[in-house]
């Protein structure tokens, strides 16, 4: 790759790494949901230049368009900010076991990355999935887990709605 | 760019996702963290799709697309449960629904 | 003669940048140069449309209502939007004490970036699109989904109870509304077989009989996602009759009621810009885009005859807010998602059947029954339940 489209892949992922890690810490929950949007825009990018451009348009209009309005939507119905009776938004394994097990768990996958012969692969030409192609796919080889999702997301859908529903009184 | 470089980039943003549900109290910022983890996967997917010998062969792309779709109604039937705890118990900390009664 | 008017921009953006390049400019200068007057242009071109509408939408408001509109500024009243920047520009800007001030201050931001992106895909003539991409029509949603973000962190950011409602009433009409919106688009993509802008006009060029064009609206089931798809793009903009989160008479100003200044001028102008786009969206899809509607009307530039559809379609959306009263929310969710979605989906089918049908005369009966009796189920079972009885009186004896 010339040295200026590897940074159209880098430099979202850079964007990428930083928003999920303040979202991660942010003490303030809308925040953190905003932080979380800003990092899967930059997925959404990062996609995109891998050359994988339905993904990311569909990450694009699913994740920011529906999943980070369905959180914002979430905190907003929940009024965490009044309700928090420990004095820090850490619990569990705390800001030092989360971080540890966090770091342990990138140690292990790193080593796995830099030993394995499969990651040393050269750079093929550049690819493209052409929405033709998805299309066909979806209706011909994958037509089964098509119909799966379609009857997954109407239960989804139902089942949350049913969920939320305010009791009758 | 190698697929060393994207499979890194994966690992930390799960890394972060882990590090997200094992220490927050908020059970939001938990799903927070596994929306995190599920977006890393994805990563790992393109990154071997884009790598792959034959790019013609969609599987990758189709394993991501599929992904989001579950992610999306994951979130979905998770924040519903949120809410629904928090009028049970009024409280969205993780720590509070401890409870195996009722 | 017509030929060099109609490719008068490109061509003088290509003596342009043949003149830097003897110049010794190296390539990928040209191409960034390029690239910056092209969106320049764009921008100025909608920015200006932005300026004469916002007079224009007053005139002809106020000529409905029969009144003049602002006559005092200008002839015509049409240096109206010149006295109207300086005031907004001039306004002391107020941010509320307890007001998020980062996401305060980034909500009119990312309210204009999405709006101005979405202008990059549409066909502005033959060979005159701004980024020509392959799925434009998937870029423009996904961009699109931008500006309910930006809702929401008005709304939010305010610290105020109205705003907060204001901005997750207009969520969710704008979340509704997305889905027919985006059905009806791909019932235009789905017979042109493609989902790039461009491939989409030049499916419906050709005139069938001699005279008649083969825009997508005139068949039924284009007329119906046509029209599916202008309602839904009504609400999207939150317009009249879906103007119900930023209503005046209810919620002081919806999810913009902490802004003044140049920050509400900028929501102001995004949902201009908004508007101009999703017409142009409209045009591509199913007015034909920069297609002429008669042979011998090729004369004239394709530019022209886009801006004109477009304007036109701006007139009509201001026609209908002239005359329409606001929707109640749960009617206007209801509209969304017992009516527009059903119709949405009968329009797909029926352009599906009319396509595998061999897109003769029994295709053109079996694609408007698939659509007229949806159409008049559903509409029945509307009035009937908003239905008004018959006064009675009943005087006192």
């Amino acid at each position: 790759m010339k040295i200026i489209g590897e940074w159209f892949v880098l430099l979202p992922a850079a964007v990428l790494l930083l928003a999920a890690g303040a979202s991660v810490v942010m003490r303030n929950l809308i925040h953190a949901a905003l932080c979380l949007t800003l990092s899967f825009i930059a997925l959404g990018i990062v996609f995109i230049a891998l050359g994988a451009e339905f993904v990311g348009f569909v990450q694009l209009l699913v994740y920011v368009g529906a999943v980070a309005m369905l959180i914002v939507f979430a905190i907003l119905l929940t009024r965490p900010d009044r309700l928090t009776k420990s004095g820090t938004p850490f619990s569990g394994l705390g800001p030092a076991g989360g971080a540890a097990t966090g770091f342990a768990a990138l140690v292990v996958l790193l080593a796995f990355i830099f030993s394995s012969p499969l990651a040393k692969k050269p750079l093929p030409a550049p690819a493209s999935a052409p929405v033709a192609a998805i299309g066909g796919a979806l209706m011909g080889n994958d037509v089964v887990a098509l119909i799966v999702i379609g009857v997954l997301l109407t239960a989804a859908l139902v089942g949350a709605a049913v969920l939320a529903m305010e009791d009758k009184p | 760019m190698t697929l060393q470089i994207l499979l890194s980039i994966s690992a930390v943003l799960f890394a972060f996702g882990l590090a997200a549900v094992l220490s927050r109290s908020n059970a939001i910022m938990v799903l927070i963290g596994i929306e995190l983890m599920i977006g890393a996967a994805n990563l790992n997917f393109i990154a071997f799709w884009r790598f792959s010998e034959n790019p013609s062969d969609l599987a990758g792309v189709m394993f991501a697309i599929f992904s989001i779709a579950v992610a999306a109604a994951e979130a979905a039937v998770g924040l519903a449960i949120i809410i629904l705890v928090q009028r049970r118990i009024r409280s969205v900390e993780v720590d509070d629904a401890s409870n195996l009664k009722g | 003669m017509t030929g060099m008017i109609e490719r008068a921009p490109i061509e003088i953006l290509g003596w342009f940048l043949g003149l830097l390049g003897s110049f010794g400019v190296p390539g990928w200068i040209l191409a960034a140069v390029s690239a910056v007057i092209i969106i320049g242009t764009v921008i100025g071109i909608f920015l200006g449309l932005f300026a004469l509408t916002s007079v224009m939408e007053r005139k002809i408001l106020a000529r409905v209502q029969n009144r003049y509109g602002p006559n005092r500024v200008g002839p015509f009243g049409l240096f109206q939007p010149v006295a109207d920047g300086i005031k907004m520009i001039t306004k002391e800007d107020l941010v509320p004490r307890t007001a998020d001030k980062a996401v305060h201050f980034l909500a009119p931001v990312v309210m204009m970036v999405p709006a101005l992106m979405v202008l990059a895909i549409i066909p502005y003539g033959r060979d005159m699109v701004p980024a020509e991409l392959n799925s434009g029509i998937l870029y423009f949603f996904a961009v699109g989904a931008g500006t309910e973000v930006a809702v929401f962190m008005a709304g939010w950011a305010s610290n105020n109870k109205y705003s907060v409602l204001g901005a997750m009433r207009a969520i969710a009409q704008m979340i509704s509304y997305e889905l027919p919106l985006v059905i009806s688009a791909i019932v235009a993509a789905m017979i042109a077989g493609s989902l790039s802008p461009s491939a989409i006009v030049a499916a419906q060029g050709g005139f069938a009989f001699g005279f008649v064009p083969q825009w997508f609206v005139l068949t039924p089931w284009g007329f119906t996602a046509c029209l599916v798809f202008y309602i839904a793009a009504l609400a999207e903009a939150n317009r009249s009759p879906f103007d119900l989160p930023e209503g005046e008479s209810e919620l002081v100003a919806g999810h913009l009621t902490e802004y003044s200044g140049f920050k509400y001028a900028t929501f102001f102008m995004a949902e201009y810009v908004g508007m101009f786009a999703v017409c142009g969206m409209l045009v591509t899809l199913f007015l034909g885009g920069w297609q002429a509607p008669l042979p011998f009307l090729t004369i004239v530039p394709s530019w022209c005859w886009f801006f004109a559809k477009v304007c036109f379609v701006a007139f009509t959306m201001i026609w209908v807010r002239a005359t329409l009263p606001r929707l109640r929310i749960d009617h206007l969710l209801a509209f969304a998602w017992k009516f527009l979605l059903p119709m949405s989906f009968a329009a797909f089918l029926s352009a599906a059947c009319w396509h595998y049908a061999g897109r003769g005369p029994l295709a053109w009966l079996l694609s408007l029954a698939i659509v007229g009796i949806p159409y008049l189920i559903l509409g029945n079972s509307f009035t009937n339940r908003f239905a008004v009885s018959r006064r009675t009186y009943q005087f006192s004896e």
